[in-house]
């Protein structure tokens, strides 16, 4: 097991590789000088050029990409070219909200779509099925960010039962913190319901048909016993797997839910990096995407060996 | 959700809205009164503001540092850290003495090689400043709180440039700050201004905090603008960016705001119907909108073409654009110069005015010799500003007949491709669209956009010796009278040879809530003399 | 175990993956079997309609700017009402199925095709597998809205350019898709038979290998083109997607998004057109799984 772990770890570092290099090339042909955004509208273009050398931005491609990696290789993500500040202060910064977000999200939406992804499973054909799967797919279909609309329009402006914007750290309270994300979460969660409430029920339709289940309902096991003691154990190999691939998704979703509800997060973050071309700061939190999701998928893996005691690395 | 209706029912709903809510955290409300939270126009991405010349971080600089001299409401400007002045008789030598008791943030008084070191770097960015440094003799400081500045020709213009509001403005930081290299970024953020810049609280993209500095010694005259006693009446500012606009709005209905720098005007009926919020002009100043056209390559290096192009396009369809149906907003403007101020005229402005003529303009085209060639147009769409202007610049073009390589990009690739000087299809262009600030447009020392001096010109690089030539005239003008004069001229070759289109004025709204006082209208968010009550 | 004779297709015997459609009942009794499908093909041909004859339904030019008369509300002479640069909102709404469709479908097709090559050569080609999929697994760690924000970047917003970022975020998922299925086709015993046979790789992958991974395949696609058209309207609300000129449904809420507390109607039109056709499409999809795998048709 413990091999096994040393071994996809150090898988990774291809992957990041390669992440590191693409987003990296990406960058040097992209159009677009973030020394002509700083240097401001009455700026002369010597001005620009002079800005442009101290950044370092005049140089080949394979000296800057070549001096990225040994800083990385050094714990250094270098410093953001608009901000002056270290890239990795930065994205600690903006780690929290994220995180908040994304757990907050996760454990709303695993806990709302299973049951009812389970419920569909147990009563498929019938009214309550097609109204799950109904909305299901429905979730699936409109965008984030009308949701988001809605739920900040009634929530928040009629009813002013919550805030409209804004995170809370959580260090100044849990309910303080809590209210800020409970609109982002439950509008970022809707996808991400969806997705999983399909999954669970597809997986669980086909656990149900296994003979094992139809001997335990010989045995007199109780309903309830057997959806999800038997069952859901059994089928939760494919759930367990969306929910990982889910996390992409989420990250996508928390760019346009973090702006909508003002939520300083890491999506917001990457986005203005993205659009003012602060190289830096992009390849950081690319990084760092990425190294979530080699970790989610790690996680993912590992969990078979807890779920399905068939797999065993 | 009795209670709910009830509550509704009381006059001071906002301040229930709070406690209407599922929870009603008991903060202490003086410490929510002493806290200003603000939505600015833009995130501050950086603050240096020698290196980075956007407004926002000019806005945000003007709380942390202070300067020499500074603008009041009438445009004139007055002493500020400055105690007096004195200019030689040949007008070669400025004396510059401090006032007593001023004092950096780190506890260290302020000196006039702070001074010396502050302005050294300022000139080497700011276009006033590069004037002054090129005929320089020596700037020194003789003692504590003097500063002795020599020139090789007299600068009449002197505390003009030394207060004026335009970017970058000549703030005094301590010298070893002051001594990075104008084109490097300063990572200490140390000034002498009334409020302290929180660096740990400072998350670019999302928040920028500030505290009251109580060693400040404020001037005793009344604060106007940047000049005047700058009297602080609130402990911490807190500047949350807000990048969605439906947001901030939603935010300061609720409260959860207190001053929002720019609501765009479709909110601004909606805000109004809310008791608790106060919504007025931002800046009398205004803005001038405007595209470029670049006079180095066809069609547009024939000034039929340009003048075409002025003739049937209609300044109104741009403001409607930029502002949205309040017609407080804007004002058409046949010439450069900000509106209200001295300066501003309308000579040689008729092309501007009247019913459009889309049929002249063809003709004149026509004459012009063009035939059909694709202009490329840059327009930022990151700039609401920006966007909406490229919008109805198309659709102008594509009535003149013309046909428009539209480029949408942003605005850091605006920055970058303007600046390219090779043909249009070879990475060049012919046309992109930006804007300034009024303050930006009192005069042609700051107002570089309309000098035509070819190569060193802005982006478009019009050459138009008379336009030169009364620039030359307004420096060396001795009175009102012959500034006004050499402007009138100016605007008028200006226009005539299209240096660039202006496609109107306009002005923004700010909004507040009403617990918040001491709001004025400025070209910049004025912080000094803004309480807040709980 | 008997082997194919090469050069001619055998039909496999793999439940699993090839249900045989019967369709012989024709379309009607497929349909009534299948609603949903029913139901998104009717909502889909609806909305290829309007894309087509978008001309001929009472519309104006959906670029004509009329500044005068701006943000009004729906009314007898603008049904949708106009936007904030005076727009007829009707026009740029039935203009935009035309984006919205030609992102969804290019990007299906694209993505297609192109992870179906990349998949078959990594499920066969043992030395290309590390190097494919380790790029495959780079781009897939980057979320696709990113990575489309980020491809957005280096172009200038066109309709092509859009179409190519989300393509290139969707094809990892088709590719590993494809893998998988191969990888499981290469342990079955015809397809030794073939390799044993001598038949070259070209050929196993054209007459073996293909035909049993496009079923799984279309199903994929459909879900990509739904994705696809979602990712659109995202790149345009923040900013990094087709010309706002450009008559998009995601343009159109761009551009209101501002506005939707005090001109909701702006953005609710073109939200209601986006979601149906999503909608279409993910039924659709939904339905065609169930049709080829009837273990999955149970309930909807």
């Amino acid at each position: 097991m413990l091999a096994y772990v040393v071994r996809r770890v150090i898988a990774t570092v291809p992957v990041m590789a390669v992440v590191a290099f693409f987003v990296f090339s990406l960058l040097y042909i992209a159009p677009g000088d973030p020394a002509a955004v700083i240097a401001g509208d009455q700026a002369t273009p010597a001005d620009v050029e002079r800005i442009r050398q101290s950044l370092g931005l005049d140089r080949p491609f394979l000296i800057r990409f070549g001096e990225w990696v040994w800083q990385i290789l050094h714990g250094d993500l270098g410093t953001s070219i608009f901000t002056n500040l270290p890239v990795t202060t930065m994205m600690a910064q903006r780690f929290e909200p994220t995180l908040s977000l994304m757990l907050i999200t996760l454990t709303f939406a695993v806990s709302v779509a299973v049951p009812v992804g389970v419920l569909a499973a147990w009563k498929a054909g019938t009214w309550i099925d097609r109204v799950i799967m109904g909305f299901a797919i429905f979730g699936f279909s409109v965008p984030v960010f009308v949701i988001a609309y809605l739920l900040a329009f009634v929530f928040a402006l009629e009813l002013e039962w919550l805030p409209v914007q804004g995170y809370t750290p959580l260090a100044e309270g849990i309910w303080p913190w809590f209210e800020n994300l409970i609109l982002p979460a439950v509008a970022l969660g809707c996808v991400y319901m969806a997705l999983i409430a399909r999954i669970t029920r597809a997986a669980m339709l086909e656990v149900l048909q296994q003979d094992y289940i139809r001997t335990a309902r010989a045995k007199g096991i109780g309903q309830g016993g057997i959806l999800f003691v038997h069952a859901l154990k059994n089928a939760s190999v494919p759930i367990v797997t969306v929910i990982g691939i889910g996390v992409a998704l989420l990250i996508g979703g928390a760019v346009v839910t973090e702006s909508v509800f003002a939520i300083p997060g890491l999506g917001r973050l990457t986005v203005d990096a993205i659009l003012r071309r602060d190289y830096p700061l992009i390849q950081g939190v690319v990084l760092l995407f990425s190294f979530v999701y080699v970790l989610v998928n790690l996680l993912v893996d590992l969990s078979y060996t807890l779920l399905d005691p068939r797999i065993r690395y | 959700m009795d209670r709910r209706t009830l509550l509704k029912g009381f006059a001071a709903a906002g301040t229930l809205a709070a406690t209407g809510r599922l929870s009603a955290p008991a903060l202490a409300q003086g410490a929510a009164a002493r806290t200003l939270r603000f939505v600015p126009q833009a995130n501050l991405a950086n603050f240096d503001p020698i290196w980075g010349t956007q407004y926002v971080v000019r806005n945000a600089s003007a709380m942390v540092w202070d300067t020499l001299y500074g603008m009041d409401e009438k445009l004139e400007p007055q002493r500020q850290m400055a105690e007096g002045e004195e200019v030689s008789a040949d007008g070669l030598t400025w004396t510059f003495r401090l006032r007593p008791g001023l004092k950096f943030h780190d506890g260290e008084p302020v000196l006039a090689r702070d001074v010396a070191a502050s302005l050294e770097r300022w000139t080497a960015r700011d276009q006033m400043g590069l004037l002054i440094r090129a005929i320089q003799q020596e700037l020194t400081a003789t003692d504590d709180r003097t500063v002795k500045w020599v020139l090789k020709k007299p600068f009449p213009k002197m505390l003009l440039a030394l207060g004026k509001i335009s970017t970058p403005i000549a703030f005094i930081m301590p010298e070893r700050i002051a001594k990075t290299d104008p084109f490097k970024q300063i990572s200490e953020y140390i000034g002498s201004g009334p409020m302290r810049f929180v660096k740990n609280d400072w998350v670019p993209g999302a928040k920028a905090a500030f505290e009251r500095f109580p060693d400040y010694q404020p001037r005793s005259e009344p604060g106007s603008w940047l000049a005047g006693g700058k009297k602080m009446l609130v402990e911490r500012i807190e500047w949350v960016v807000m990048p969605d606009p439906a947001t901030a709005g939603a935010a300061l209905q609720s409260g959860e705001i207190d001053w929002w720098e720019n609501p765009i005007s479709d909110l601004v009926p909606l805000l109004r119907k809310n008791r608790n919020v106060a919504v007025d002009i931002a800046d009398p100043l205004g803005n001038i909108g405007s595209f470029r056209m670049n006079h180095l390559y066809p069609p547009f290096n024939d000034v039929r073409a340009r003048r075409a192009v002025l003739l049937a396009m209609s300044q109104e369809d741009y403001m409607r654009a930029i502002v949205g149906d309040d017609d407080n907003l804007w004002k058409p403007l046949p010439g450069f110069f900000t509106p209200g101020t001295p300066l501003y005229t309308e000579e040689g402005g008729e092309i501007l005015k009247g019913p459009r003529k889309l049929d002249a303009a063809k003709k004149l085209l026509a004459e012009s010799g063009y035939a059909g060639q694709p202009v490329t147009c840059l327009v930022a769409q990151d700039q609401p500003i920006t966007k909406a202007q490229g919008d109805v610049t198309a659709d102008l073009l594509k009535r003149l007949g013309m046909n428009v390589d539209f480029a949408a990009i942003d605005w850091g690739t605006v920055g970058a491709r303007r600046a390219v000087k090779t043909p249009p299809g070879q990475g060049g262009w012919q046309m992109f669209h930006t804007w300034h600030s009024g303050a930006d447009c009192i005069n042609p020392a700051v107002a570089i956009g309309v000098r035509a001096n070819g190569d060193k010109a802005w982006f478009g690089w019009p050459e138009v010796p008379e336009v030169e030539a009364q620039v030359t005239a307004w420096y060396e003008a001795k009175t009102a009278g012959e500034e006004k004069a050499a402007i009138g001229r100016l605007n008028k070759a200006a226009l005539d040879n299209v240096v660039y289109a202006p496609t109107g004025f306009f002005l923004g709204y700010q909004a507040w809530r009403k617990n918040v006082s001491g709001v004025v209208k400025g070209p910049l968010p004025f912080f000094w003399g803004v309480g807040k009550t709980a | 175990m008997t082997p194919a004779p090469p050069g001619i297709a055998v039909a496999p015997e793999l439940p699993d993956l090839l249900p045989a459609v019967n369709l012989g009942r024709g379309a009607v009794g497929f349909l009534r079997r299948h609603p949903a499908v029913a139901i998104g093909g009717a909502l889909l041909l609806f909305m290829l309609l309007i894309a087509v004859f978008a001309p001929y339904l009472g519309t104006v030019d959906p670029t004509a700017l009329a500044p005068a008369r701006r943000t009004r509300p729906p009314s007898a002479e603008h049904w949708f009402g106009t936007d904030m640069l005076g727009r007829d909102l009707y026009s740029r709404v039935i203009y935009g199925a035309r984006v919205s469709l030609l992102v969804g479908f290019s990007v299906a097709a694209f993505a297609s095709l192109v992870g179906l090559a990349i998949g078959l050569v990594a499920g066969f080609v043992r030395w290309a597998d590390a190097v494919l999929m380790r790029v495959m697994d780079g781009l897939m760690s980057i979320p696709p809205i990113l990575l489309a924000v980020a491809l957005m970047a280096l172009t200038r917003g066109s309709v092509g350019n859009v179409i190519l970022a989300i393509t290139i975020a969707e094809i990892p998922r088709v590719a590993r898709l494809v893998r998988s299925v191969v990888l499981s086709l290469r342990e079955q015993p015809y397809v030794d038979a073939a390799v044993a046979a001598g038949t070259r790789t070209p050929m196993i992958m054209l007459r073996h290998i293909l035909p049993n991974t496009l079923a799984p395949m279309t199903v994929q696609a459909t879900y990509i083109c739904a994705s696809a058209m979602i990712i659109e309207a995202i790149l345009s609300f923040i900013g990094a997607g087709t010309p706002p000129i450009t008559p998009s449904w995601g343009n159109i809420m761009a551009e209101g998004r501002a506005l939707w507390q005090v001109k909701p109607f702006i953005v609710f039109f073109p939200a209601v057109f986006l979601s149906l056709t999503v909608l279409s499409v993910n039924l659709l999809g939904d339905g065609w799984r169930d049709a080829l795998d009837p273990r999955m048709a149970k309930g909807l």
